[in-house]
């Protein structure tokens, strides 16, 4: 199967410090790759990395056959960012902080499924207020519509479930699980819940240190979540030599 | 053992200094320039009356030293209160202490430089001998501006009021029609910053002051000039440098979209260049107004095109092919 997203050697450098050091990763259309590993370990940097929004030292990033270097456009049609909520811009409403994203993919409005999304996670009723007057799980919901605008093959998420409610983080999980079954969509998503990464994500990837330390794929995740024995927790533990 | 002063001033001072010298021209360069508009006028002859040029001038300094003093002021205060320091246990009279501190050091700093350029311009000014009283309406009319946007920013409640006015009232004539379908809402969003900026840099007292500062017995036509000059210039730098901002933020906030150069060009130049096309309405009928027009449009023409500076960020900003990339 072709690989919708391909990183080789990737490198990312802060100052003296390099964040990422030869990082090497696949994903594939329907995939659900949770991405954990400790404070520090550079999952946002990658994240950042591979959307175009950190400059890369070195390795090559490849989404849907289109080298982000050589044609960024191209590469990023294929991905969806969700947004930091304290990038938001505080003098627009979500309304028209979402028309701004959808005029950028090129899109004549607002897509349905996007809206739908909206009522799923029961922001609509606030969409015409101003942002600056949102509260954190307001912002994060509109963050996450604004990844999600188009509904891209590749969904960039990092801690999207900071800040939901209980029964908008399940409303998402449960989104996020319907969108991958349909095959079309993937997702890479950043977390330090390892409950959802074990329970939801077809693949696991430790990160440490810049590096892929470990990954357990969908047969071993399957196998911890059958035997109560073993968890996600007690496997990372062991691949960090806690 | 209550400190002295802001332990974020250290903080800030470090982040300036790793920043590079281009946050120094950044910080400095705009009252730079501002104090050099002061003294040229204030020296000048444009009216063919010297008290005309004194007054001019002093009114400059004394806006822009209490619009730049009000403006920064309010944003350390601001960001200090409801920042990431915003918690710390830090007491209210060091915060008031080292913002004073700032604010004299930078006053201080101003009349230095005017005293320099004044006394550098008396040795082949017309007006030599006169140049003092120029030093002095400058200066007083700085240390004036100064103090009013302190007495401002101190008053109790200064941030909810603020907070309260930023950018709530929508535009009274609504052009929809200008809005860039391919980056909608860029618009209001620069539209909205510059509003805010214009209200924290002290907005339709601007027009109080032109006319305390306009000499007894002045033409009303040559006032009314004057103020539709004075107020149109500062709108437009206000605008510009809102505009510029407001698509800086844009472009980071949509780094990871699929949006190529052009069309960011185009919907980010709009509201910039109808805010000029007005702004030349309003100062071509005021340099109508003023004797020696001529002249005057001529200056209105350099400060102008002083003020559009910030569009080069913008065209800057978006020269690649991909500026996403």
């Amino acid at each position: 199967m072709t690989a919708l997203l391909r990183v080789s050697s990737l490198r990312v450098v802060y100052g003296d410090t390099r964040v990422l050091d030869g990082v090497d990763l696949e994903i594939v259309h329907g995939e659900f790759v949770a991405l954990i590993g400790p404070n520090g370990a550079g999952k946002t940097t990658l994240l950042h990395a591979i959307a175009g929004v950190a400059p890369l030292y070195g390795g090559h990033v490849d989404l849907d056959g289109h080298d982000l270097a050589n044609a960024p456009r191209a590469a990023k049609q294929a991905i969806g960012l969700a947004i930091d909520p304290p990038n938001l811009p505080a003098l627009l409403t979500g309304r028209e902080c979402l028309a701004l994203f959808a005029g950028a993919r090129k899109l004549p409005a607002i897509p349905p499924a996007t809206l739908a999304l909206g009522e799923i996670l029961s922001l609509t009723p606030v969409l015409d207020r101003r942002i600056d007057s949102y509260s954190l799980g307001m912002r994060q919901k509109l963050g996450i519509m604004l990844g999600l605008l188009g509904e891209p093959p590749l969904l960039l998420l990092d801690e999207p479930f900071n800040g939901l409610d209980p029964r908008s983080a399940l409303a998402f999980k449960s989104h996020l699980v319907s969108l991958v079954a349909r095959g079309n969509t993937s997702v890479l998503l950043a977390t330090h819940s390892l409950d959802i990464a074990e329970h939801y994500a077809t693949r696991v990837v430790l990160l440490m240190d810049g590096h892929v330390r470990r990954s357990w794929d969908a047969a071993e995740l399957a196998a911890m979540r059958e035997n109560p024995e073993h968890s996600l927790e007690k496997a990372m533990a062991e691949a960090c030599g806690i | 053992m209550t400190a002295l002063w802001h332990p974020v001033i250290r903080a800030d001072w470090l982040v300036l200094r790793r920043t590079g010298s281009i946050a120094f021209v950044r910080i400095l360069g705009a009252p730079a320039l501002l104090l050099v508009c002061c003294a040229a006028l204030a020296c000048g002859e444009f009216y063919g009356d010297y008290g005309w040029c004194l007054a001019a001038g002093a009114l400059l300094a004394l806006g822009a030293s209490h619009a730049i003093a009000y403006q920064r002021l309010l944003d350390a205060m601001t960001r200090w209160r409801f920042g990431w320091c915003g918690a710390l246990p830090i007491a209210r009279g060091a915060a008031a202490r080292t913002l004073l501190l700032l604010a004299a050091a930078a006053l201080m700093a101003s009349l230095a430089f005017v005293t320099a350029l004044l006394f550098g311009a008396s040795t082949f000014a017309p007006h030599g001998r006169d140049l003092f009283y120029a030093l002095v309406g400058i200066d007083l009319a700085l240390v004036a501006g100064a103090a009013v946007a302190a007495i401002r920013v101190f008053r109790r409640g200064a941030f909810a009021r603020v907070h309260h006015a930023d950018g709530i009232r929508e535009p009274l004539l609504a052009l929809p029609w200008l809005d860039d379908p391919r980056l909608p809402h860029l618009l209001d969003w620069q539209r909205r910053s510059a509003l805010v900026r214009w209200r924290r840099g002290g907005s339709f007292a601007t027009v109080g002051i032109v006319l305390a500062a306009v000499p007894i017995g002045a033409p009303i036509l040559e006032v009314a000039g004057l103020v539709l000059v004075v107020l149109s210039w500062s709108w437009l730098a206000v605008v510009m440098h809102a505009s510029a901002d407001a698509f800086a933020a844009a472009a980071r906030l949509l780094a990871a979209m699929p949006w190529d150069a052009r069309s960011a060009r185009l919907a980010s130049l709009r509201y910039p260049l109808v805010a000029t096309s007005c702004a030349l309405v309003f100062m071509a009928i005021g340099t109508a107004l003023l004797r020696h027009g001529v002249v005057a449009a001529v200056w209105i023409a350099c400060t102008g095109a002083a003020s559009a500076w910030p569009l080069v960020r913008i065209l800057r900003a978006t020269r690649s092919p991909e500026p996403s990339a």
